[in-house]
């Protein structure tokens, strides 16, 4: 009935048409093909030919056109009088902040009841950093983005709203096109071609994701073909990175330390450095000849002392220049998009180079992309794939990390400054180092020249989306997603070096492994979506998913390697028994995997627009967990937002543009907090995770002479019982607009409680396992925090935009319950009831005793003491995961010049500061090993009666409160200064429709009273690790 | 419409991907663990085997010798709390040498372990299943033992509303409350009986469990319930199978040359279970710089014997003239000295578990307290048997009282089971109090110890009380 009065309607008015005609172009001024005009309030209207012209009959009474276009936003053009129209369309992504993509499906932000962000691509565009991740830092309110290396390819700790479990949480949810992508292979991926990331954060956002998203979940999407004329994109990049510079720890140069070494000798015992065995002080030299003979010059005199003390002063070498380097970065990129009204497509291909800023390290990535989109009648296809090749060269400090003498992170301050590692010849100086003749940094050039640490990464992330219109109001959908990663590595020492001679079997050494992960996706759902009597808005889905992941890896050692060849098992001898009854295996190998299956239900009721609840209601199970009574955790959410705008009242005030109210609530099992083991497979670079040995016991060969068969037994207490932690969420949101909304305020305000929290549990005897410690869900976490996201739209005219955003997030934990215990103490921290995670656990130290220089610590009960045995230790240093983190950025345009800025800060955090430690101890151990910080001259005990707060050199210090620093630090994380380059036409002919310049630059400046390279890390201490680099890079993008 | 129902179809294929139960099954395939540790009835004799590798007598020695009057303090000593009775329940000597608690359970959750795989386990050889259920006898045997250690170190002397332990019959890491004596021992012999039926009836292998075993154990058990009809029954079992050694035999059985009077030992070696010899003397640098000793004889147990007739004598003892030679108490424990000075094996001996004496003992003492203590089958009777397989030339006693008979007894079991892990435990079953000469006692405070004091019974050790809430401490120790 309601079609015949349609019909009726259009023959009528066909009566008084008029001829109208148009192009469409996009906003690149290329002509958009099968966009469609249509006369608003009408079924009157047409598409648009492959050259975006249109033309069409309207009624004299047709006031507006509708315009839009494939992947377009929908525009609204007045005819008036006019008969032709040259519309431009412009991309859909720019109203994308309306859209929120949840990976499932798509929300009307003004009905979405969740606390979410949304970044555009610009966050994440031509970033000089491989890894996505990192980009975030200061961008999100609530998400914690640190790094903690510099190396190329380095992810960061991801936290969104806190850590929510006391052991390894693990990472957020990476979700690329609806396809989980592993948060260790975030280098792997391009983030040029990413169009928005969402960072979900709570209960019925996540609920989605059930039990893998309670840590919160990235969504990304990545950019789409458009229907349109093909449109060529070229990107061109080139910088630097910057090697780190001269640490803040004031160190001595070699006059001044071997000054030092002879005052540290002449007081404390046992200091063996060029500084007191020369010197003339030193006792044993009393009764030195002045001179040596003539003919034996290098005999031992006090002439001979004194050219050696002098020559070592003369050399001052500059460890940063030898250890360090300006790192390349380049990058090119092609990417290509089009396509038609059923198809469209876009390819990428980059390639991104980075080199680090020590000696060898590296990254080359090579990723292609195709998405490709399709629609026939009722059915819509959509494939997103992803493959990449990254080789990835390690530097040492990776895999010896800390303070050990092939890091030169750490051997950069270690190193004495005399040590000169070269001969007058130029070739290096190697071999056992001892404090008179210091080979230190000499073995670390060899050795770094001499070994390859070199992984190769072949990553697949691939998603097929089918979407089937059964009824208008009925979509069955199914999207299934590859998420696989193969990695292959090598260590190799070369046989003919110094560094291989020190191998087992003197020649060289050898790892080469293999690891591959995979994991597939299947999600089927059923969805119902109807609007009733134009106020009811319905929408019910049902879902069916499963994930299944495998996992297998192999590695094998190799040495006695042929001298003649490097980095190959070619050639290698066999190794000798030594008369052994048995051998070693010399290789390892092992698989695993899980699977998660999950059915959920999804109910969406919207009235007037106006208010929506929501709920879902989900039941994931996972082989994870073995008892059968626990494999299966059901969880729900539900929510309710309000949007005030379309109260009646709303119109009748002035203040407020934008008014709405979301609350969410809901509970979400966490299957990344499962306690697991992993299996060695004999590789440097690999080991294969299992999933249950926490559940059922592993045996093991015990010892018993009175059988010929061997003995077994469990090797470890296992918790049958095991449960999955559940974070319960609840979170209260507003939004508010003030002028015309130019001014925006995104307030959240949340609860997350952790239930069934993993606790180290003493065990009970009757375990058997006495004096045993086993993680039980025991106990219970909170995090409460506040997040706030404002934006100012300072200035927007046609020639001038400046755009400000500040974001800050806080988050307070407090560990609620332990279970049966109140406390335990875990690494350098505890783990309190009533305190945060990360909390630190040390002696307090007071400084020097004015009449002996010993070091005074705190007692328990607060008095001094100079005995470490009696000192208590105590947990009010602070804590390592900061409180308080933020970021603002401006943006501002002026005509074709963009500049964007971005600062993040992070503060109330406190890091162990491993390296300061041990330059200002002053005692003769640290002295004879670690060149010594110039605050030792001023701030040591040296005689009775000084007021010092470093003990004397006849004493040494513990780890303490000294060496607790404030972390807090304000970066100014990214600048981006771009020249918008217009049209090129050579006689006619459109060459480039646009283009860019832009410099962009990294990690410009930090400001923060911490010493040393980085504050920002993702530990708790501070352990030479390789500093997060400044880059710069200029750029250019050109569209043809 | 046919197309349309084609894809609703291969959308319904799809969907069975997600569904299957497979998912929520996938094994852990590489983790020697849990089902598959187990699978076959020769992995779970090799997780039996892990119970026989917890089960030692090296813990029950050293208490019972120097909680009790068997030894006094020689050239080191750093045993005062334990020694002389002053331990609470953080004590480090408790922790560092006596923690029952902690090997017991152990023992205990590997064979409830077993228990639960067993069922299970595959037989992939001929003879499995008669295999399947020796086993099961012997995990059971192994739990009772265990359970009846704990008893001895933690509880008090046997009394069915007494508070027993917990009583673990599966492996769970949940605390468990400790429940009255009376059920405990039910447990235990309801443990014993049905490993009886199910263990090899041979004394081929005395390294593990066989019917005469469980007889003894049963006696043991019985004689701290103090149901002599049962041990006398038990014990007798036990005799018929295994005969005391003789004269001539008996010193052999301390070079572990043979293995006469044993239903059940704990074979040791140099690089397995530890030395027995080292609990008193440590290991000597070389032949003639013999190791530090630690504990000597008592000169209670040292004048205890007719030291020239008495075959333990000698087998028990010694008098070292190359300690003498350079100014060092001679006298030695001679009984676990296993090689000479210096040599790979000092030390070395195998730990005799359960002994004919020790059951004839035991009868003894059944046959006496049911007022037997005279006549045929009698306590004098057993006494005269056991001691003419010791003493050259013994002349029977005749034993005129029960008293007379008990007292009797005692002594013979102070010396013939002197460093085999009772005496403490007699002292304290028969409400007597530990009594050291002047000459042996460390102090004038560890000279005795009050008959029925509350430190014939261990403390639970103060991380067991803060691990288990369910816990109860024993009397004294609140």
């Amino acid at each position: 009935m309601t079609l015949l009065v349609a019909f009726g309607f259009v023959l009528v008015a066909s009566a008084q048409n008029r001829k109208i005609s148009g192009t469409l172009t996009d906003d690149k001024g290329s002509p958009v093909a099968n966009g469609s005009v249509i006369v608003k309030g009408t079924t009157t209207g047409t598409t648009s030919d492959a050259n975006g012209k249109f033309s069409l009959s309207i009624p004299s009474t047709a006031k507006t056109l509708v315009v839009s276009g494939i992947g377009m936003a929908t525009q609204e053009v007045s005819i008036g009088s006019r008969t032709n129209f040259d519309v431009s369309v412009k991309a859909a992504n720019i109203e994308m902040e309306d859209v929120i993509v949840t990976g499932y499906t798509k929300e009307n932000k003004r009905q979405f009841a969740s606390a979410s962000t949304t970044l555009g691509s610009k966050a994440v565009e031509n970033v000089p950093v491989p890894s996505f991740d990192q980009m975030l830092q200061g961008r999100v309110p609530g998400l914690l983005a640190n790094s903690g290396s510099g190396q190329p390819g380095a992810g960061a700790n991801v936290i969104i709203r806190g850590t929510s479990s006391l052991g390894g949480q693990g990472q957020p949810l990476y979700i690329v096109d609806g396809v989980p992508l592993s948060s260790a292979d975030l280098a792997a991926i391009n983030p040029n071609d990413f169009e928005t990331i969402t960072v979900l954060k709570d209960a019925s956002a996540a609920a989605m994701y059930g039990s893998r998203g309670a840590l919160g979940v990235i969504v990304v999407t990545t950019k789409r073909g458009k229907a349109g004329q093909t449109n060529f994109t070229f990107k061109n990049q080139f910088g630097f990175t910057q090697r780190p510079q001269p640490s803040q720890f004031n160190q001595l140069d070699s006059r001044g330390m071997l000054a030092y070494e002879e005052f540290v000798g002449g007081f404390a015992n046992g200091l063996t450095a060029p500084g007191w065995v020369w010197s003339a002080k030193n006792p044993a030299n009393a009764s030195l000849p002045a001179t040596s003979p003539s003919n034996n010059p290098t005999l031992p005199s006090r002439a001979r002392y004194d050219f050696l003390l002098d020559s070592l002063g003369n050399n001052n070498v500059d460890y940063y220049d030898l250890l360090f380097r300006t790192g390349v970065a380049r990058t090119n990129e092609l990417a290509m998009s089009g396509g038609n009204s059923t198809t469209r497509y876009l390819i990428s291909l980059n390639n991104f180079s980075q080199e680090g800023t020590d000696r060898k390290s590296k990254l080359d990535r090579y990723s292609l992309r195709l998405n490709l989109d399709n629609t026939v009648g009722k059915l819509t296809t959509q494939l997103s794939s992803l493959v990449s090749y990254s080789k990835i060269i390690y530097n040492e400090g990776t895999f010896y990390a800390g303070s050990g003498t092939a890091n030169p992170f750490a051997m950069v301050w270690r190193a004495k400054p005399y040590e000169n590692p070269y001969r007058a010849d130029g070739s290096i100086i190697v071999g056992t180092s001892t404090p008179t003749s210091p080979k230190a940094i000499g073995n670390l050039i060899e050795r770094s020249d001499n070994t390859d640490w070199i992984e190769n990464q072949i990553k697949v992330n691939s998603g097929l989306n089918l979407a089937y219109k059964i009824l208008p109001t009925l979509t069955i959908r199914n999207n299934f997603g590859i998420d696989a990663a193969s990695f292959n590595a090598q260590g190799a020492i070369a046989a003919n070096s110094f560094v291989g001679s020190l191998q087992t079997f003197q020649s060289g050494f050898l790892n080469e492994s293999f690891f591959n992960r995979m994991q597939l996706i299947n999600t089927t759902s059923l969805v119902f979506n109807k609007r009733f009597a134009d106020k009811h808005d319905v929408e019910v889905g049902a879902f069916f998913e499963g994930v299944r992941q495998w996992n297998r890896g192999f590695g094998l050692s190799m040495f006695n390697l042929d001298p003649r060849l490097t980095q190959t098992g070619q050639g290698a001898g066999p190794l000798p028994t030594n008369g052994a009854p048995t051998v070693a295996q010399n290789g390892g190998s092992a698989k695993s995997g899980f699977g998660i299956r999950s059915a959920f239900t999804t109910l969406r009721y919207t009235y007037n627009n106006k208010y929506t609840v929501s709920a879902n209601f989900r039941r994931d199970g996972t082989s994870r967990i073995i008892n059968p009574e626990n494999k299966e955790i059901d969880t729900y959410s539900a929510s309710l937002s309000w949007d005030a705008t379309k109260e009646n009242f709303f119109s009748k005030q002035k203040v407020l543009t934008d008014l709405r109210a979301r609350f969410s609530v809901g509970e979400i099992a966490n299957i990344n907090s499962i306690p697991g083991g992993s299996f060695g497979i004999n590789s440097n670079f690999y080991t294969v995770a299992n999933y249950t040995s926490a559940q059922q016991a592993a045996y093991s060969t015990v010892g018993f002479a009175g059988s010929p068969l061997t003995a077994t037994a469990p090797s470890t207490a296992v918790n049958r019982d095991l449960r999955l932690e559940t974070v319960e969420k609840l979170n209260l949101g507003f939004d508010f607009g003030f002028v015309k909304n130019r001014i925006r305020l995104r307030a959240d305000f949340y609860k997350n409680t952790t239930n069934d929290l993993f606790v180290r549990q003493q065990l009970p005897a009757t375990s058997g396992f006495y004096g045993g410690v086993l993680n039980v869900n025991a106990g219970n976490m909170e995090n409460k925090g506040v997040e706030l996201d404002l934006t100012l739209e300072v200035i927007k005219t046609k020639d001038i935009d400046l755009i400000l955003n500040a974001n800050h997030g806080y988050n307070k934990n407090e560990i609620t319950s332990l279970g049966t215990v109140n406390e335990y103490p875990e690494g350098t921290g505890i783990i309190k009831k009533g305190l945060p995670v990360g909390t630190h656990y040390s002696f307090a130290y007071l400084g020097a005793d004015v009449a002996t220089g010993r070091p005074i610590y705190k007692r328990a009960n607060g008095t001094p003491t100079t005995n470490i045995n009696e000192a208590g230790q105590f947990h009010e240093f602070g804590t390592w995961l900061p409180v308080h983190t933020g970021g603002f950025s401006a943006s501002f345009r002026f005509k074709r010049i963009t500049i964007d800025a971005l600062f993040s800060y992070q503060f109330d955090v406190r890091r162990y500061n491993n390296v300061q430690n041990w330059v200002s101890q002053g005692d003769a151990v640290y002295a004879g090993a670690v060149t010594q910080s110039q605050v030792l001259l001023t701030d040591q005990w040296r005689k009775p009666g000084d007021v010092k707060m470093l003990q004397g050199p006849n004493s040494s210090r513990q780890f303490t409160s000294y060496d607790i620093s404030d972390a807090s630090f304000l970066r100014f994380r990214n600048l981006n200064v771009s020249y918008m380059i217009p049209e090129i036409n050579v006689s006619g002919k459109r060459i480039v429709k646009s283009a860019r310049f832009y410099i962009q630059a990294q990690n410009i400046a930090i400001f923060s009273s911490w010493s040393g390279l980085d504050p920002e890390d993702n530990n708790n201490i501070s352990l030479a690790e390789f500093p997060n680099p400044k880059a710069m890079v200029l750029g250019l993008d050109i569209n043809f | 419409m046919k197309r349309n129902k084609l894809i609703i179809l291969a959308f319904a294929g799809m969907a069975t991907f997600s569904s299957c139960k497979k998912l929520i099954e996938v094994p852990d395939t590489d983790l020697i663990a849990g089902n598959l540790a187990l699978s076959q009835i020769t992995y779970v004799e090799q997780a039996v085997l892990g119970g026989y590798a917890s089960t030692n007598p090296d813990m029950n020695i050293l208490l019972n010798a120097t909680f009790a009057d068997e030894v006094t303090r020689a050239e080191f000593y750093n045993a005062v709390t334990t020694h002389e009775w002053q331990y609470s329940p953080a004590d480090v000597g408790l922790r560092d040498n006596f923690t029952a608690i902690g090997v017991n359970y152990t023992v205990i959750n590997r064979m409830n372990l077993v228990l639960e795989a067993l069922p299970k386990a595959d037989s992939t050889k001929v003879g499995d299943e008669v295999k399947r259920s020796r086993l099961r006898g012997e995990a059971l045997f192994l739990r009772a033992n265990a359970h009846f250690e704990l008893f001895r170190y933690y509880c008090k002397n046997y009394d069915a509303a007494g508070l027993g332990m917990p009583y673990m019959e599966t492996s769970t890491i949940l605390p468990r409350p400790r429940i009255a004596m009376g059920p405990y021992f039910v447990k235990i012999k309801a443990d014993l009986a049905e490993a009886k039926n199910l263990v090899v009836n041979s004394l081929t292998d005395i390294n593990r469990a066989n019917v005469a075993a469980v007889a003894g154990l049963q006696a043991r058990v019985a004689l701290y319930m103090r149901d002599w009809a049962a041990a006398e029954t038990f014990a007798t079992e036990f005799i018929a199978a295994v005969p005391l050694a003789t004269i001539a035999q008996f010193p052999s059985i301390w070079t572990d040359v043979n293995s006469a009077e044993q239903a059940y030992r704990v074979i040791k070696t140099s690089t397995l279970g530890g030395r027995l010899g080292s609990l008193f003397r440590a290991t000597s640098a070389s032949a003639s710089n013999i190791g530090t000793i630690t504990w000597k004889p008592s000169e209670k147990i040292w004048t205890a014997y007719d030291q020239t007739n008495d075959v333990r004598f000698a087998s028990y003892f010694k008098s070292e003239p190359l300690l003498s030679g350079v100014g060092r108490d001679p006298r030695l424990i001679n009984k676990y000295a296993g090689g000479t000075y210096a040599a790979p094996n000092e030390n070395v001996a195998n730990g005799k578990m359960l002994r004919t004496a020790e059951m004839v003992l035991i009868r003894a003492e059944a046959r006496a307290e049911l007022n037997k203590f005279t006549g045929a089958n009698s306590a004098e009777a057993d006494l005269n048997l056991l001691r003419s397989n010791r003493i050259t030339g013994y002349t029977n006693v005749v034993l005129t009282s029960k008293q007379q008979a008990i007292d009797e007894i005692m002594q013979e079991r102070f010396k013939e089971l002197v460093y085999e892990g009772h005496r403490f435990y007699d002292l304290k079953r028969r409400s007597l109090p530990v009594t050291r000469l002047a000459i042996d006692a460390p102090s004038p405070a560890g000279t005795t110890l009050p008959a029925d004091n509350f430190r014939f019974t261990l403390p639970i050790p103060l991380p067991e009380v803060t691990a288990n809430p369910t816990m109860t401490q024993n009397e004294g120790y609140q």
